[in-house]
């Protein structure tokens, strides 16, 4: 119920988003050196979330990832963003993150990722003890 | 002189768990405020006998508790105590206990005391507050023991992420260590370890470690593999059946290793690692105890026993005719047998062999003159009709009722029920209606499934039936009758149905269906079990995520079923499960082509043609397709696939026999058609090796091989050629 709520806002900030149905997740790039994480980040998308993403792997600059539309996100998604921060970061560059989503936050978490993501805390939701 | 008493250690165990079956299933019925007196005894009788064989097997730890258990059972039974809610609740909880107290025995596993004594104080409280005084009900505590029943759903993200985070245990509870690797191919199984996280989370406090080693360059990354591998540590007392249920769908994907450390009750034991072999899934292996030790329900139809075959085959355990008080024997009241499953599939092997000896015969029996070719020929019809019915014989000794498989429903919908707070009446009918035990084995995790979606998805919350006209209480149906040869499993609900608007918009944005396609209704409800597809708006920790629909459909294929579904929006769905009632005996239709003759199941078959030359159009390269009921069907020359030289070449001379595989028809084009008879199946794997296309071969009665056809491998096969 909750989570519905707080998807539902981050979405009527968001240019036009609020006008389509909540499974539409067509990319959006925020800027230069900027990437809006579709609502939908499961296996079924994670081809196209590569792809979107590829297109910012040699960025020079600071890339920054724009969470707040995920509504979902499962394993394969996540092992993209995953693999995407850790090819950046090996390489000293940097990844940054805009807005929180509680999907991602809480996937995060099960799936011992938080920490090597340093994702942003959604309000309302305990630090995690770093593993 | 002493007697060794472990040898009856088996046995015991296999009756307390049969026991505990039917005190679970007597508990399920029991009416709050006026149970019948009868089942009420039949409860105590299971903790009684438990607790007496347990004391005499030296089993103390289960003889104590069943002992408070039966204390507050008889505290019911002498109508001291009411039947509560609570009670019943505590009751099933002690069911648990005890169920998992025989199964850590069994295996010499060390028995997770802290669970058991929880239970324990709990029924000491129960019947504490009684003898106290009736006057403050209100001072009884009632622990939620978090393990046997899940507990209350929560939000999924809150609720996953408090128990996820890593804190350090207080006093060093015991702990499971787990390894899990999966595959790569995980994802595309339909699989998400995220799920598995979030029910480990629930059963205890888990911390995790993910190992990012195997993980690739980002340019190497296949999006749709799994790379990651974790350790994962989960404390509290949580059974190892809990663990392996949670990785039920990933067996065969994965490594799974289980590591139980830190239990102060035996620590001797204690640092042994359990590899969890892929083969039995949890479920099955109680199942299979369960139908192993074939129980009441063979024993009231007197007559599906046929005397013979299980009097030639050894007894491993009489099951006593005993008094009601005296034993839980009491299960079942005439009498039955225990036999292996080996010696009756060698019975069966041996009897297949007869059929096909005896067809021989009749074969060249048909063909002799003389003067005692009449007499000859009279004797091998007799002998047709014996070996006829034996083979029949021994087949009904394999079925058993598939209340087998539905007596696990009625906990598990009450226990969904409640988390989901919704109200569901759950409707068993054709419980008595019997199949193979290897088809009941392999059935009833896809029903579990069903059923588990038709709650979550399918029954709305009360309030929303109450706004759409309907009762409050939802219905869920389950019911298996005969039809035809075949049985039919049917699952249905009086909730929401399908909606095929979201469905279709889903396929469409996710380009599975062109946005300009009309799909019948049947089209689209067949999306559903496309692997990943899902358009529930929100996952929860039953089901939503677009998993097992897909593994739904594969299972009942592997039996040689099918899986039909009807969905009224608004008024509920119903899913129909077709299964053969045996896997040894397969219905066919002969068919030759040249020389050759081939069994096509008859499940497969839609019917069978001559077609018209002009009803025949070719494609470009070598693809021929029909036209059929205003639909172009493709042609698949079985000569052709096969090597075989034909009879004839041209499409109008031959036939065409439609047949259904995967959701696809396609022709196959033959010779001639033979006939229809039941035929024996051998498995090719295992005496030669598989064969796409093929999915066994029988002996025909002119002792000719003849191979069984698998519609669906052909299909593919044949796709493949025409891609090359």
């Amino acid at each position: 119920m909750n989570k519905r709520k707080q998807g539902a806002a981050t979405r009527t900030t968001r240019r036009g988003r609020d006008a389509k149905t909540p499974g539409a997740d067509t990319e959006h790039k925020t800027g230069s050196g900027a990437f809006a994480i579709a609502a939908e980040c499961t296996v079924a998308d994670a081809g196209s979330l590569k792809a979107g993403l590829a297109k910012l792997l040699d960025d020079s600059g600071v890339v920054t990832l724009d969470v707040s539309a995920v509504q979902r996100i499962d394993t394969a998604g996540l092992q993209v963003i995953t693999t995407f921060v850790r090819e950046r970061e090996s390489h000293g560059r940097q990844v940054e993150w805009r807005g929180t989503a509680p999907a991602l936050a809480a996937a995060a978490k099960l799936l011992g990722l938080s920490a090597f993501l340093k994702l942003p805390t959604p309000p309302g939701q305990a630090v995690e003890t770093a593993s | 002189m002493t007697i060794d008493l472990t040898q009856f250690h088996d046995a015991f165990f296999e009756e307390s768990f049969e026991a505990l079956d039917s005190m679970e299933a007597a508990l399920l019925k029991l009416d709050i405020g006026a149970p019948e007196p009868e089942l009420i005894n039949t409860i105590f009788r299971v903790a009684h006998s438990i607790k007496g064989g347990s004391a005499t097997f030296g089993f103390s730890d289960i003889a104590s508790f069943t002992h408070s258990c039966e204390t507050l059972l008889d505290e019911l039974r002498s109508g001291g105590m009411q039947v509560s809610l609570e009670i019943s609740d505590l009751l099933l909880k002690t069911v648990d206990v005890m169920r998992a107290m025989l199964r850590s025995t069994q295996s010499k596993q060390p028995i997770n005391m802290q669970k058991v004594s929880d239970v324990q104080f709990d029924v000491e409280m129960m019947i504490a507050q009684k003898n106290n005084a009736p006057a403050k009900p209100a001072a009884a505590p009632v622990k939620a023991a978090p393990a046997a029943v899940p507990a209350p759903a929560a939000p999924a993200p809150a609720a996953a992420a408090s128990p996820a985070t890593a804190t350090s245990a207080s006093t060093a509870p015991p702990r499971w260590e787990i390894s899990f690797r999966p595959y790569r191919e995980l994802f595309a199984r339909g699989n998400d370890p995220l799920r598995m996280m979030r029910e480990l989370a629930e059963l205890g406090e888990l911390t995790v470690n993910v190992d990012l080693g195997a993980l690739p360059g980002f340019a190497q990354l296949d999006a749709q593999s799994c790379y990651l591998a974790w350790k994962l540590e989960l404390a509290g007392d949580v059974s190892e059946d809990a663990i392996k249920q949670v990785f039920e769908w990933a067996e065969g994907d994965c490594d799974l290793e289980l590591r139980r450390v830190g239990v102060e009750t035996a620590p001797a034991v204690a640092a042994e690692p359990v590899v969890v072999e892929t083969e039995p899934a949890p479920s099955q292996a109680a199942l299979a105890d369960a139908i192993l030790s074939g129980t009441a329900p063979a024993i009231e139809e007197p007559k599906s026993e046929p005397a013979a075959p299980v009097a030639t085959a050894p007894t491993l355990t009489a099951v006593k005719d005993t008094k009601p008080d005296a034993s839980i024997g009491a299960v079942g009241d005439s009498g039955s047998i225990r036999v292996s499953v080996e010696k009756i599939d060698e019975l069966m092997n041996t009897v297949g062999e007869l059929v096909i000896t005896q067809a021989m015969l009749s074969q060249l029996g048909a063909a002799l003159e003389g003067g005692n070719a009449e007499k000859l020929r009279a004797g091998l019809a007799q002998l047709e009709r014996n070996t006829r019915e034996l083979q029949e014989s021994v087949m009904r000794v394999r079925m058993l009722p598939i209340s087998f498989v539905f007596s696990r429903f009625p906990r598990m919908v009450r226990d969904i029920a409640q988390r989901l707070g919704k109200q569901i009446d759950l409707k068993l009918t054709g419980e008595q209606t019997e199949l193979d035990k290897t088809v009941l084995e392999k059935i009833g995790d896809p029903l579990v499934h069903l059923v588990r979606n038709s709650i979550d998805h399918g029954i709305e919350m009360p309030d929303v039936r109450v706004a759409a006209g309907k009762d409050a209480v939802g219905t869920v149906h389950l019911d298996a009758c005969h039809r035809g040869g075949n049985i039919a499993v049917e699952v249905s609900d009086d909730g929401g149905g399908l909606d095929k608007d979201r469905i279709l918009a889903k396929a469409r944005q996710r380009g599975l269906v062109g946005p300009n396609d009309i799909l019948t209704d049947d089209q689209i409800h067949d999306l559903i079990f496309l692997p990943g597809f899902s358009t529930a708006e929100k996952t929860t920790d039953l089901s939503g995520r677009g998993v097992g629909m897909d593994v739904v459909r594969r299972n009942v294929k592997e039996l040689g079923g099918k899986i039909e579904l009807r969905s009224e929006q608004g008024k509920g769905s119903r899913f129909i499960i077709t299964l053969p009632l045996t896997l040894a005996i397969v219905d066919g239709q002969s068919v030759a082509v040249g020389t050759e003759t081939y069994i096509i199941p008859l499940i497969s078959i839609v019917e069978s043609m001559r077609l018209k030359e002009t009803s025949i159009s070719r494609l470009s390269g070598h693809n021929e397709v029909f036209s059929f009921r205003g639909d172009y069907l493709p042609i698949i020359r079985l000569h052709e696939l096969f090597g075989v030289e034909p009879r004839a070449r041209a499409l109008h001379e031959g036939l065409v026999v439609i047949a259904e595989g995967d959701g696809r028809r396609v022709g196959l084009f033959v010779d001639d058609l033979l006939g229809q008879q039941q035929v024996v199946i051998k498995s090719l794997e295992v005496n030669y090796g598989h064969v796409e296309g093929v999915s066994g071969a029988t002996i025909l009665g002119d002792g000719s091989v003849a191979l069984i056809l698998d519609v669906t491998g052909i299909i593919h096969a044949a796709s493949m050629r025409a891609a090359a």
